[in-house]
């Protein structure tokens, strides 16, 4: 197993994963293996189940109602669906952004220290250190710095989202998964977070669920296009957009679709 | 000539609209005019904080301080056995239970809010306070314990339905964004669904508060009623009398104008006005809570830290801790009280050693076993009531009149009777409460006179029961001179239920679509044409469960009915709207209060009350499930 990451360098790979929700089968046999330290964004119309496989890589899937998966999904070589995984651990490593900014109806700082406090950090000291932290990498640190104690809810969408990131960075995580993360926000706060996801490989591995052309071709290394539950092709980023090798791929990157 | 119909129609609907209003103007009025002399007698101050009630010793006594210390005293006990389990069981249903399992314990819950009081508090007297005096070894099972785990039980269902909907309406995203950092699911629980639902539970708890100081007839018949201060002060097996009680049990022998006469009203205000501090704090919760649903408006409100919520948790567990020890002491003595306090303090001291998982398992261990026994009291109140009562069913019993005191004989002309009361009180509720509510919700808009109207059902609807029958006693019976009789009574549990049918019918009204009456108007009709043709139809299945919600709970009253309508033995059906009536809730009461022997009839009895209640509950749960079903926009 161990051996299989080092075969390829994949921090986080599927195959033959299949998913059903129910009767509706959401996932057909996608194998795919992401690079640590890389953006990987992954483009498809809409209800082609982009959601579905980024959510698997943290088993949110799980708090669905009737959904059955087969298939390996291995985190640095773990299939996670293994019985012995401990859900709550992985979930830690593997850290989400939704498309929704959801921030807690807590303080900005309440926000970030939940995830630490959690995980047993009681220090006050440390906390503070692991807000400023968190805060500052996810570019918020300037901007709400002297109001941390005021409520999550009245910050502008662009910066919920912003803290929401922070959240996530807060635990450490080896991997974010963002859900459409800019979806809800405006062209400015949307470039702040393109910049963001950015900076943040250089620590972490990000994959990103876009509906924007535009954003996977500037931030992603790696780009997959899923159509109708399947993978449809996955690879190179600028191969992708310029030289997909299927035709579905180019009627979608071309906008030629539906 | 239209426009004369539609302004007559209208004018009419304000004047139902208005009758609520009325109604707790002229409660107050009432009760402050019979209360009145006795606050000039012996003063505020004394009939507050005087330490004995003794209104017919010489010279009598009219201080009500013992009665509001024992209401007071039952309420809190009754709270610290609900909340746990209240709270526990929402928990289960809202996050744990399976879309199944859900459908079935919902409806059971439902059931126990649809138990009468009498009924509650029949089972109290024979079989709770039998385990108290057994389990306890003491005289008399009779106490304020039973009294609090009474009206615990009859609290539960209130505070279980709402802080389950305050629950349910934590957006999914809380919940996935905890779980996202990797927290555990009870770690979720705690540290964001219940402190984002918490003005909801906070308000569920209080609703249920409120239930448990209006109550009457349950505590009245197991609290032994000796108006004392329980001595050391958390002596749980003491006997106490609540305000309510007193009531209950005074007013139906003293004399008319009397002094004691007059504290007993004096005793009601007391009632009303702690009633109404709780209630309002409820509205101002719940008020609160709307407002935060929208986003803004969060931003507005500075948010609790977590410290300090945290610290307000902690303390508030220490002085619960503190509570149970001291009862655990006089109940089980000073070793079990050591050795439970040892125990608690080992396991807090390892705490940190304890994985999470582990603390999950316990966590829902304890929210299982609060759902458990809910399900567990209820299971036993019905097996109680019905194994024992099916025997004395019987055609006979059904269809005569009761002999030898109730002993013997049956119980025609309680349920002619009952039936009677319920069938009038809708009568009188039904067309002014559905009036009201066509124009709270088609005539006005939100403005200063529907805010009053709506404060005035509000306030009507948080009165407790007794205080209902005092003003029935007070301005029907006497007052105008109806005497003791059907109509007196009727009227009474018809303004009691207004509340539930104004509220129900807005509801539904509201349900139905504007498109509708766009649609209608667009077709030249006028307004009443309108509400006639395209409003109440669709809204009609609404109204029909508030109705007949509305005949369960006046089928199951008794204080509203006791001085205003009832009598215990009457061979004859009641001829006309002046006689007074038998009814099955008091027929209840009375067997089993005062007639020694006579217990396979008051099973009996109770079994019937039961059926006749659940069984009216159950139609409107069917129609209610039937419309959700069918009727889609
Ligand atoms: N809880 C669920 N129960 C049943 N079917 C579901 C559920 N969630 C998603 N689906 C179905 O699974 C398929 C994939 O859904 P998914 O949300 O992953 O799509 P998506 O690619 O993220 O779409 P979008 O771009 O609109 O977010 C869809 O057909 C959807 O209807
Ligand atoms: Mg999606």
């Amino acid at each position: 197993m161990v051996n299989r990451m080092q075969e390829n360098g994949a921090i986080l790979s599927t195959r033959d994963l299949n998913l059903y929700y129910g009767e509706k089968h959401a996932l057909i046999d996608v194998s795919i293996d992401i690079r640590p330290n890389t953006v990987t964004a992954l483009i498809g119309p809409s209800g082609c189940g982009k959601s579905t496989l980024l959510r698997c890589f943290n088993r949110m899937n799980d708090l669905v109602g009737g959904v059955r998966t087969n298939g390996e999904c291995l985190f640095k070589g773990k299939n996670i669906y293994a019985k012995e995984v401990d859900v709550v651990g992985l979930r830690k490593k593997i850290g989400m952004v939704f498309q929704k900014p959801n921030p807690f109806p807590k303080s900005i700082y309440e926000n970030i220290a939940y995830g630490p406090r959690i995980h047993g950090i009681k220090n006050k000291k440390a906390l503070d250190e692991i807000v400023e932290k968190s805060l500052k990498s996810a570019a918020l640190w300037d901007e709400v710095s002297d109001r941390l104690h005021e409520p999550a809810m009245g910050l502008s969408g662009g910066q919920q989202q912003r803290l929401c990131i922070a959240r996530t960075l807060s635990v450490e995580p080896e991997i974010i998964l963002m859900d459409e993360p800019c979806s809800a926000l405006d062209p400015i706060a949307t470039s702040k977070i393109e910049d963001l996801m950015i900076e943040l490989k250089e620590n972490y591995t990000v994959i990103v669920v876009t509906h924007n052309m535009q954003q996977a071709a500037r931030v992603s290394d790696e780009t997959g296009f899923m159509y109708l539950g399947k993978l449809v092709e996955f690879g190179d980023t600028v191969q992708i957009f310029e030289r997909p090798r299927e035709e579905l791929t180019n009627n979608y990157v071309t906008g030629r679709f539906g | 000539m239209t426009g004369l119909w539609e302004i007559l129609i209208r004018g009419l609907w304000f004047c139902t609209a208005i009758v609520a209003v009325v109604a707790v103007f002229f409660i107050l009025f009432f009760l402050v005019r019979d209360a009145g002399p006795i606050f000039s007698a012996v003063g505020l101050e004394t009939f507050l904080g005087g330490a004995v009630w003794n209104p017919t010793g010489s010279p009598p006594a009219y201080g009500t301080f013992p009665l509001i210390a024992g209401t007071l005293l039952v309420t809190l006990g009754a709270m610290l056995f609900a909340t746990p389990l209240g709270i526990g069981s929402a928990l289960y249903l809202s996050e744990l239970a399976s879309g199944r399992v859900k459908a079935v314990v919902k409806p059971a819950i439902e059931l126990l809010a649809g138990i009468p009081s009498v009924v509650f508090g029949f089972f109290g007297l024979v079989v709770l306070t039998n385990w108290i005096r057994v389990g306890f070894d003491v005289p008399s099972g009779e106490s304020w314990l039973a009294g609090s785990i009474l009206l615990g039980v009859m609290a539960l269902p209130t505070i279980i339905s709402v802080s389950e909907d305050a629950i349910s309406a934590v957006p999914r995203e809380f919940k996935e964004g905890s779980l996202a950092v990797g927290a555990t699911h009870w770690q979720t629980i705690r540290g964001v669904i219940v402190p984002s639902a918490l003005s909801g539970i906070t308000a569920a708890l209080i609703l249920g508060m409120g239930r448990a100081i209006g109550e009457t007839m349950a505590v009245m018949m197991v609290t032994g009623n000796a108006a004392i201060i329980p001595d050391p002060v958390f002596d749980v097996l003491s006997p106490v009398r609540t305000l309510t009680g007193t009531l209950g049990i005074e007013m139906g022998e003293v004399a008319v104008g009397s002094a004691h006469y007059h504290a007993l009203f004096g005793v009601a205000m007391v009632l009303l006005v702690i009633t109404l501090i709780v209630n309002v704090c409820a509205m101002l919760i719940t008020e609160r809570l709307r407002e935060k649903t929208t986003a803004s408006a969060a931003a507005r409100h500075r948010i609790l830290s977590a410290e300090t919520a945290e610290r307000l948790l902690r303390s508030s567990g220490l002085l619960v801790i503190a509570l149970l020890a001291g009862v655990l002491w006089v109940v089980a003595g000073p070793c079990t009280t050591l050795i439970a306090l040892a125990a608690l303090a080992a396991v807090y001291g390892i705490r940190e050693r304890i994985s999470q998982r582990h603390v999950q398992h316990v966590a829902f261990g304890f929210i299982f076993i609060s759902i458990l026994i809910v399900l567990l009291i209820l299971g036993i109140i019905l097996y109680d009531i019905i194994s024992h009562g099916l025997p004395a069913l019987s055609w006979e019993f059904l269809t005569q009149p009761p002999r030898n005191l109730g002993r013997e004989g049956g119980i025609f002309p309680a349920i002619i009777g009952t039936l009677y009361l319920v069938g009038g009180a809708i009568l009188v509720a039904l067309p002014i409460g559905v009036g009201a509510a066509i124009y709270l919700t088609e005539y006005t808009r939100e403005g200063p006179v529907t805010k009053i109207i709506r404060s005035g059902v509000d306030l009507l609807n948080g009165t407790p029961s007794i205080v209902f029958g005092l003003f029935g006693f007070a301005f029907l019976v006497l007052f105008l001179g109806f005497g003791v009789s059907l109509l007196a009574g009727l009227i009474t549990l018809g303004l009691m239920v207004l509340p539930t049918i104004i509220r129900t019918t807005e509801e539904a009204l509201r349900s139905v679509p504007d498109a509708l009456r766009e649609g209608s108007f667009a077709l030249g009709a006028t307004k009443w044409q309108t509400i006639q043709r395209a409003v109440l139809p669709p809204a009609l299945p609404g109204i029909l469960t508030g109705t007949i919600l509305s005949i369960g709970r006046a089928a199951g009253e008794t204080a509203p009915i006791l001085f205003t309508a009832v009598v215990f033995s009457r061979r004859l059906l009641p001829g006309s709207l002046s006689d007074p009536v038998m009814a099955l809730p008091y027929h209840l009461f009375i067997l089993s209060t005062n007639v020694p022997g006579a217990e396979q009839n008051q099973y009996g009895t109770a079994l019937v009350l039961l059926l006749l209640v659940i069984g009216v509950y159950l139609v409107a749960i069917v129609i209610r499930s039937h419309y959700r079903k069918t009727v889609t926009w």
